[in-house]
């Protein structure tokens, strides 16, 4: 009786539940629709009510408009040539870092963990004014070194990434070892490969906060040639004015593709990135 | 044999030669952090924020002059309440409004719907603050934007979302929990579906009501990601930036303005390096202080046997 009385209450409760989440994800996705609908209005019409959540004309002119009047090809270049250099600079400077954290005995080893990973917890607003000052003497203000070369050092990938080491066996490379391969050649030929999960997971983290990265292109680039896709949507909209919305909605649809081919095929190591960095909590 | 064993306790043994190789390993790590992490932040907490400094004349060394200026500025008030304000609203709000969401997916049994949430509540996190807050400009435009739209189909006035001093901190705040909540929801996610299925049952058959499994079982299993979810949104709130810098522009007045658009403005507007180093070590330590304290309270409330 009790039983069967707590099903038919759960029923009941779980068609408000579906309905409420049906109300979320609609406030959720809805700005989405308008903008795509509104990117392929008509300029004059991007501001006509009631708005349209779905496209009601298809003025494919705003899209070309976008790249004519602005350098807006490098800004795409820009960014993916950015967000890849990183990527794959950082994987590097990380997995050694993580293979000396995990397989050697070492001097300071413990203390210099603890430094780096008191990094994670260090506001950028502590750092960027010394950054900036640095780069400044580097001679590399308003180019994309001063993007790449500070965002080289990922602390909390190198947490992970050793964590993850620590999981595979030392008898893999001790083995190596006593037949006389050298650390490089280990950590090269075994430990790298076998932590590409765990590199692919950081990877993809910080792919999307390059790729949405905003502070840093706006301290360090000035010249439009060398903007990346936040910071040129910016200057596209002072540019463009609020006479032609459906222009400059166009420019964000266009940011949007690469966050979403990036949710799409990499949403399962997203979910593994979540819950690892939830668990270090 | 005995040279096998030799060697195999020397790959993890602590000699000189291991340890000049484990420094080559870390040392593009160890100079890209020490020119971008940690000397940063000793030349500001250590020495920036003592002096005054203007890119084009020499440092002068000005004592505690910037941290005396804070008090005979206003506005440093108002920045202070500001980032207080956002801290107030959207930490509870993430934590909250996270929480049930993960729940309210959780509970859905299609697999295909289930996903649908799922995606539409995250995709949000993963798009790029600044393109998709120029397009919220738009909707909260007053006269002809989709948010007064609608409100006004319902009866309602008109809000003056992004130019009144009143409703900008709000607009704000829903734009930064629309943008932001899926990151914590998805760490709530994964903790919900970490729970086994064995302890509810168990709770059903010794007859314990909903809100009771879920004061009893859910909110304790999940408190040490709701340490986290509090943790990281109390850090992120502290520093917000991008959301007031793009919709508002600090405005109207200094209305929105924040510690780290302020700290911005200071240093790379008016190139006030000195006063602004000093701004953002009381941030520093500020956040420091109160993630320690929230570190000492976890102990009190985090339960961390089921883990």
């Amino acid at each position: 009786m009790s039983l069967f009385s707590y099903k038919k209450n759960k029923k009941k409760s779980d068609a408000w539940v579906k309905i409420a989440m049906f109300l979320v994800a609609a406030f959720m996705l809805l700005p989405f629709c308008w903008i795509i609908s509104t990117s392929l209005r008509l300029p004059k019409e991007s501001f006509s009510l009631p708005p349209s959540f779905f496209p009601t004309s298809f003025h494919i002119e705003n899209y070309k408009r976008v790249f004519t009047e602005l350098p807006f090809f490098n800004f795409i270049f820009n960014s993916i040539k950015i967000t890849i250099v990183v990527t794959v600079g950082q994987s590097i400077v990380t997995s050694l870092a993580a293979y000396a954290f995990s397989r050697i005995k070492f001097k300071g080893r413990n203390v210099l963990f603890i430094i780096m990973l008191s990094g994670i917890m260090i506001p950028y607003q502590s750092t960027i004014i010394p950054k900036f000052l640095f780069v400044k003497a580097l001679g590399i203000m308003d180019t994309h070194l001063a993007l790449i070369l500070p965002a080289l050092i990922h602390p909390l990938g190198i947490f992970l990434v050793r964590q993850f080491m620590l999981t595979i066996p030392k008898s893999y490379d001790e083995a190596a070892y006593i037949d006389g391969a050298t650390r490089f050649r280990i950590y090269w030929n075994i430990l790298l490969p076998m932590s590409i999960p765990s590199i692919i997971v950081v990877s993809i983290m910080s792919f999307i906060m390059m790729w949405n990265d905003f502070m840093n292109p706006l301290i360090f680039i000035s010249t439009y040639e060398k903007m990346t896709l936040p910071l040129g949507l910016t200057v596209l909209k002072g540019y463009m004015g609020t006479g032609s919305v459906s222009a400059i909605l166009a420019g964000v649809s266009i940011s949007l593709i690469t966050p979403l081919l990036i949710y799409i095929f990499g949403q399962k190591y997203l979910m593994q990135g979540s819950a690892l960095s939830g668990i270090k909590g | 044999m005995t040279n096998n064993k030799n060697l195999k306790l020397k790959y993890t043994k602590n000699n000189v030669k291991d340890t000049i190789s484990a420094y080559l390993f870390l040392s593009p790590a160890i100079i890209t952090f020490v020119l971008f992490v940690a000397g940063p932040v000793v030349l500001t907490v250590c020495y920036l924020c003592f002096t005054k400094y203007n890119i084009i004349t020499p440092t002068e060394f000005v004592g505690l002059d910037n941290f005396i200026k804070l008090f005979d500025y206003p506005v440093t008030g108002t920045i202070f309440k500001n980032t207080l304000k956002y801290v107030v609203v959207l930490v509870p709000l993430h934590v909250i409004i996270g929480l049930l969401l993960a729940i309210g997916v959780s509970k859905e049994v299609s697999g295909r719907l289930k996903y649908f949430f799922r995606t539409a509540i995250y995709f949000p996190s993963v798009v790029t603050t600044a393109s998709v807050a120029i397009a919220w400009t738009y909707l909260y435009n007053k006269d002809f934007g989709v948010i007064n739209y609608f409100l006004n189909r319902l009866g309602a006035d008109s809000i003056p979302w992004l130019i009144s001093t009143k409703w900008s901190i709000p607009a704000i705040a829903i734009f930064s929990i629309w943008k932001f909540v899926g990151t914590p929801f998805l760490y709530y996610l994964i903790g919900i579906q970490n729970i086994p299925d064995s302890f509810y049952e168990a709770a059903t058959i010794d007859g314990a009501n909903k809100l009771q499994t879920f004061f009893k079982i859910t909110i304790p299993l999940l408190s040490p990601t709701i340490f986290f979810v509090i943790t990281t949104t109390f850090i992120g709130a502290m520093q917000i930036f991008e959301e007031p810098f793009l919709l508002t522009n600090g405005g109207p007045g200094d209305s929105s303005r924040t510690i780290a658009l302020f700290i911005y403005e200071k240093a790379f507007k008016s190139y006030q390096m000195g006063y602004a180093s000093a701004i953002a070590v009381i941030l520093f330590i500020i956040i420091l202080l109160l993630t320690l304290i929230q570190f000492s309270l976890q102990k009190k409330w985090v339960n961390y046997d089921y883990e």
